[in-house]
């Protein structure tokens, strides 16, 4: 065996080792905050990498353009014995909306939880090292993005931010294994059914909603969508399917099992949803933190 | 003109990264399988064994840092794992022969070691719940197979722009 290190180096090696360890645990420490040379790095990164995604997002375009040429006869066939359907529907949704709107008059309410301002974002990078179900986007604090806001495609709620920068913002998608991550939702119906999603379950590749109270039905089925109860996100983004419905694991309340309407992987462009009505720190945000503690007890 | 070639590529590398990174997870027959590109640490490989150990290091410290501050947000986990398996494939490569054959079985039989490493990583710190077989089998041999190909394709390449390079810098030296 020859020897690999003379003392010099074996030295410097266990410098190395505990500069890098403790660099390790301050930046575990407080991960939801980039200190001043990071938000540099991430900007001037992002910047170049923008470069690289947007032509990847073109021709992965291209290709699905062709793909769906390929399809247009079978699409097209289905599309139109949904078009008379739709038609009712459109004209159903137009009559509704004015007479909400007139309603909303009436009484004088002008602040509405379902309305956010849009601003959309393409998707530069995905974590390459996938421990985590991250993205960045190619908007940032300049473009009036903020920490917490949630994060669309044209299916439903994929994430939401957790890292602001100038121009860039990094995103975790709802299918994390954070148990920190909680979107506030409801399942609406006669009696709406409040809940939190909360954790995602790999194996099934479904989204787990909890705190279900269990007076409240829940049928398989059942569309769920954001109840903007929480804070921070816009009420009425469609979060995705009930598949099945058990207790938790203390029997007080239901829990459900919600299939993703959106799709997690490849994500191009996002939409992040601006809530316009006043943004508290909820459900939706950090101040869960604390109150998770009184809850177990 | 060769000379700024090297770094460019590991730029290059660095930013095709999360790129190819999009197209995962792969969904076949209702198994999400998980590709993770690993082509900056091939490279880097490459580096340590055709050219110096120290300038792989270097640039394995410099990406890695990139790499935390922009993906992870835990500065320090890459920047000390790519000098490490650079430093483990010099010292692997002195009891074999120096074949392109055999350096691209060293290669991924190191990617093997690094994911190895950032999971055991990635679970000590609690980022994943998933136990090793699920890890072995929608995770790892993905990985390899996908890196494989990549190696295969490019590592004759990478032999020879950094044999170009080190005989181009013997040369200045004489």
């Amino acid at each position: 065996m020859p020897r690999f290190f003379s003392n010099k180096r074996l030295i410097l090696l266990l410098v190395g080792i505990i500069v890098l360890v403790a660099m390790i645990s301050f930046s575990l420490r407080d991960r939801q905050h980039a200190s001043l040379p990071e938000q540099i790095v991430k900007d001037v990164v992002g910047f170049g990498q923008s470069f690289f995604s947007k032509p990847a997002h073109y021709i992965t375009g291209v290709i699905e353009n062709i793909d769906g040429i390929l399809n247009t006869y079978d699409e097209n066939k289905t599309l139109k014995s949904r078009l008379s359907e739709y038609a009712s529907g459109q004209a159903e949704l137009a009559d509704v909306r004015s007479e909400n709107e007139r309603l909303r008059e009436i009484i004088g309410k002008e602040d509405n939880l379902r309305d956010y301002e849009p601003v959309h974002a393409t998707v530069i990078s995905r974590n390459p090292d996938q421990w985590e179900e991250k993205i960045i986007v190619d908007k940032g604090e300049v473009h009036g993005v903020g920490k917490n806001m949630a994060v669309i495609t044209a299916n439903g709620l994929v994430g939401k931010v957790i890292l602001v920068n100038k121009f860039t913002s990094t995103i975790e998608l709802l299918s994390t294994e954070n148990r920190n991550f909680r979107v506030a939702s409801v399942i609406p119906g006669k009696k709406s059914a409040f809940g939190l999603i909360e954790g995602y379950d790999p194996a099934r590749g479904e989204l787990i909603m909890k705190r279900i109270d269990s007076n409240f039905d829940v049928e398989v089925g059942q569309k769920v969508i954001s109840s903007g109860l929480g804070g921070i996100f816009p009420q009425g983004l469609l979060i995705g399917e009930v598949t099945e419905i058990s207790t938790d694991d203390y029997g007080l309340t239901k829990l459900a099992y919600i299939r993703p309407a959106a799709n997690f992987a490849m994500l191009d462009h996002v939409i992040i949803a601006k809530r316009t009505s006043v943004i508290v720190d909820g459900t939706d945000g950090d101040s869960t933190a604390g109150v998770e503690g009184e809850e177990g007890s | 003109m060769i000379r700024s070639v090297i770094p460019l590529i590991a730029v290059l590398l660095f930013f095709f990264e999360p790129v190819f990174s999009l197209f995962s997870p792969i969904d076949i027959g209702g198994v999400n399988f998980t590709l993770v590109p690993r082509f900056v640490i091939v490279y880097l490989i490459f580096i340590a064994i055709y050219d110096s150990r120290p300038r792989a290091i270097v640039y394995g410290i410099v990406l890695g840092l990139l790499y935390d501050m922009f993906h992870i947000d835990i500065i320090g986990l890459y920047a000390f794992l790519y000098p490490l398996i650079c430093f483990i494939a010099t010292v692997m490569i002195r009891q074999v022969h120096r074949h392109i054959t055999t350096v691209m079985l060293l290669a991924l039989a190191l990617i093997l070691l690094l994911e190895v490493l950032s999971y055991f990583f990635a679970s000590f710190i609690s980022l994943t719940s998933i136990g090793m077989e699920e890890f072995l089998f929608t995770r790892l041999l993905p990985t390899i197979i996908a890196n494989s190909i990549f190696v295969g394709m490019f590592g004759w390449f990478f032999k020879n722009l950094i044999y170009k390079r080190v005989l181009q810098r013997q040369g200045e030296t004489l």
